[in-house]
């Protein structure tokens, strides 16, 4: 189990087009990918749940794996959020 | 079939005589022949001024139409006079002509018709509904075409033409929306046109009603489900292309990115659906219908309301922190 805690740079947060890329990210690995913010833990893969979770701009959100490929899924998971996904930073 | 109109390469005089005589109730005058004589222009032509001897920049690759102006004019005129005016229009190769409102052309224009052998009819109808209804049919004559390959089907009264490649299970789809109570318009290949921004298909008059299903053969579907279940031309208001799983570019999932295709510089909404195992194409096909009908009616994507309603959401939720 690998984790990684990252904050949220874009103005709008993990809105739709955010949570598609998380997750078109999260599908490339084999691990269990989660995302977890103070209040709810969701699967990275799934994108209803990432939209749940809700995350605004400058929330902290966890990272986490589990698998063969848990420290590069962790990794690449948390670049696509520090990149601010394109969009208007905080 | 009806609707289905001639194609503009070989659109002749004769076959408007054929395809439109009886409504706009033509009558050769005389036995002229000229019905070889191609009509190239969906438009008309008033050959009034030509007549009084101003012959610059006359159509006479149009269609005459020689209302009660034109009739009274020549009547007016001398028998000498009349041949001269006559020859103006008709030194030009004229398509054809058309005597409005059941006049009664006079012999010299009759004796000019007969000599360039050009056809000439005659109708009771007045000029003005006449003009209206034969524009209007040359305009979709001549309105830009194309075929595609691919499945129409209204549904819902939205026009889905489904692409994608051959043996994809486009008519195994599409007949499951049609045993839904759906019907189909054109199966494999949709001859579409431009009506000003929209997009009109139809099938091919041969091919009818039938679709090709593999292991069973061809399908009538308008004796096997009944004429309900067909409609013989149906706007294109969405495309949706059919795509093998591992091809599939996995870039939108939300549905928020909103992709057109262009046909014949018309652009159409356009979703493009993965195929695997185990999908219900037919049930998604439906969805994706009604999903544009809401769309345009809403004015937005239920993507884009989920979004904005996301977006709220993190706002509050940002105010109490």
């Amino acid at each position: 189990m690998v984790e990684l805690v990252v904050t949220v740079p874009n103005k709008l947060g993990i809105h739709a087009r955010p949570a598609a890329m998380i997750v078109r990210a999260a599908v490339e690995f084999d691990s269990e990918i989660w995302l977890e913010s103070p209040a709810d833990k969701v699967n990275a893969k799934s994108i209803m749940g990432v939209m749940t979770l809700a995350a605004s701009g400058g929330t902290s959100v966890t990272v986490s794996a589990a698998g063969d490929d848990e420290t590069t899924a962790v990794e690449a998971v948390a670049d696509v959020i520090k990149s601010g996904f394109g969009e208007e930073m905080i | 079939m009806q609707d289905r109109y001639p194609d503009p390469e070989t659109f002749s005089t004769g076959i408007l005589f054929e395809s439109l005589g009886r409504k706009l109730e033509l009558e050769p005058v005389t036995d002229t022949g000229g019905y070889n004589r191609m009509v190239v222009s969906p438009d008309i032509s008033r050959p009034g001024l030509c007549l009084s001897g101003y012959t610059y920049k006359f159509m006479h690759d149009r269609i005459q139409i020689f209302g009660e102006t034109e009739i009274t004019l020549l009547k007016q005129l001398s028998p000498a006079e009349r041949t001269a005016a006559v020859a103006n229009v008709y030194s030009f190769s004229v398509v054809c002509a058309i005597v409005t409102k059941g006049l009664t052309p006079p012999d010299e224009l009759v004796a000019a018709a007969l000599e360039s052998g050009s056809a000439l009819f005659s109708s009771p109808q007045d000029t003005t509904p006449l003009i209206h209804d034969l524009t209007h049919y040359l305009g979709e004559v001549f309105a830009p075409h194309v075929s595609l390959h691919g499945t129409l089907v209204d549904i819902y009264g939205e026009g889905v033409l489904v692409m994608g490649r051959s043996a994809i299970g486009k008519s195994e789809a599409v007949l499951g929306l049609v045993e839904r109570g759906h019907r189909l318009v054109a199966d494999d290949l949709v001859r579409v046109r431009r009506a000003g921004n929209r997009l009109i298909g139809t099938g091919d008059a041969l091919i009818g009603f039938h679709m090709e299903i593999r292991g069973i053969g061809f399908v009538s579907i308008a004796e096997l489900f009944g004429v309900g279940a067909t409609k013989e031309m149906q706007s294109v208001d969405l495309v949706v292309r059919l795509l093998d799983a591992d091809l599939t570019d996995e870039t939108d999932r939300s549905g928020l990115e909103e992709n057109l295709m262009a046909v014949l510089g018309v652009d159409i909404p356009l979703v493009e659906i993965p195929v695997l195992p185990g999908r219900n194409i037919t049930l998604l096909l439906e969805v994706a219908a009604m999903m544009n009908i809401q769309a345009k009616d809403t004015g937005c994507t239920s993507a884009e309301r989920l979004n904005r309603k996301l977006i709220a959401r993190m706002g509050r939720k940002r105010l109490r922190d």
